[in-house]
């Protein structure tokens, strides 16, 4: 790769990210344009057992879920640091992995903790 | 000049984008939007950090950047665990709803 | 095109976004269309890094930002239900204040770029500097207490996060 970086060498990106959106534009548009439209009340409701249906369809779910998320979030941004280790590992050699070990090892007490805390176990 | 454009443009662009961070914290009651108002704040920061990076020609700009998304992340992770943990009691995120302390 | 390169269209189009998306931030009334305009201010705002040559930076701030960050806002929105009609408003007045003190801001800050004048150093960037190999090299070598001291921010933040998010035995 030349050491000069202009923006035409994103080309083959860009024309990537076109075909994608426009492939999902025009099989949407097509749809939409092709199939028949029969909009009745009842084939737009919500089937709820017979019941009327009442109130917003956007429930609050529960809130266990959501410690995963937070520990996704954070085991994330430790990968972040890793990449560079793992493109530089020859370079770096024994040194780079005592110092990203060490790393691992702080974090994978947390891991423990959370564990040891049931974090992500599934209760009811 | 970075790649045609000067770096005078790159400060404005952040300082923009600060500001309207900075005036979304002012203007909003919902604590989580003060919260995504924080982040457009940490992210003009950001650029500001790998613009000069580019102009200096030095890399450390940009570990920089990976400092701050480390901890933006672990703030957002607290800060959004105490929130969830303020709902789960008092059924409200209304920052004027919680003055509790001052007291 | 007008006198311009590629690259300053670029960045225009890509700062009028960003800086559009982000007043859609602020004003947008429902806090799920927040989340959703401050992913695609993070996704310009990556596309300026791509112009600056800072690629590995791109793509990281895509994945952390937008990938798990806005994703984490979004799930407690969603699991504190909110929506327009629960979202909390403040006066007329205090809005307006927000916004003249914004503006005095800006005013501050562009007029102390002013007095700057342009920046003496003109370079161009070098196109190696973003990736990931000489990134790594300045983070193990000059950045090395930072990184460790960064896993022990990052424990912190797990440690703490268990402790307050997590319901104890007794506990409704």
């Amino acid at each position: 790769m030349g050491s000069t970086n202009t923006p035409t060498d994103y080309l083959p990106i860009v024309l990537m990210f076109i075909v994608a959106l426009g492939f999902v534009v025009t099989t949407m548009v097509a749809s939409h344009m092709l199939g028949p439209k029969r909009k009745t009340k009842i084939k737009l409701d919500s089937f709820e057992c017979g019941i009327e249906s009442h109130g917003n369809a956007r429930l609050p779910f529960s809130i266990k879920y959501f410690l995963v998320a937070i520990l996704f979030v954070l085991f994330d941004v430790e990968v972040i640091f890793m990449y560079p280790w793992a493109v530089n590992y020859k370079e770096l050699g024994i040194v780079g992995v005592i110092e990203v070990f060490s790393f691992i090892a702080l974090l994978l007490v947390g891991f423990y903790y959370m564990l040891a805390k049931k974090a992500v176990q599934w209760e009811d | 000049m970075l790649n045609g454009i000067s770096i005078n443009y790159y400060i404005l662009l952040s300082a923009v984008l600060f500001i309207i961070g900075a005036v979304g914290v002012m203007a909003r009651r919902n604590s989580i939007i003060i919260f995504m108002c924080i982040e457009l704040m940490l992210n003009a920061v950001n650029l500001m950090l790998v613009s000069f990076s580019t102009l200096h020609n030095d890399a450390k700009g940009q570990v920089f950047v990976f400092f701050i998304m480390a901890v933006a992340a672990a703030e957002v992770a607290v800060g959004l665990a105490i929130l969830s943990m303020i709902y789960r009691n008092i059924k409200n995120i209304d920052t004027d709803l919680l003055s509790n302390l001052k007291n | 095109m007008l006198g311009y390169t590629i690259t300053q269209w670029l960045f225009g189009i890509l700062s009028f976004l960003a800086i559009m998306f982000g007043l859609m931030v602020v004003f947008s009334r429902n806090p799920v269309n927040s989340v959703l305009y401050l992913v695609m201010t993070f996704f310009c705002i990556a596309g300026h890094y791509l112009l600056l040559n800072a690629q590995f930076l791109a793509i990281v701030h895509i994945v952390v930002y937008a990938g798990a960050i806005m994703v984490l806002f979004l799930f407690v929105i969603m699991l504190m239900n909110l929506n327009e009609d629960t979202e909390p408003q403040r006066t007329w007045l205090s809005k307006i204040i927000a916004a003249v003190a914004g503006g005095l801001m800006l005013f501050v800050m562009v007029g102390s770029l002013k007095g700057a004048g342009d920046m003496g150093l003109q370079q161009y960037g070098n196109a190696q500097i973003g990736f990931v190999k000489n990134l790594g090299a300045v983070l193990f070598k000059d950045f090395l207490f930072p990184f460790e001291i960064a896993s022990v921010l990052l424990l912190a933040a797990m440690v703490g996060a268990i402790m307050i998010g997590k319901k104890e035995a007794g506990e409704s």
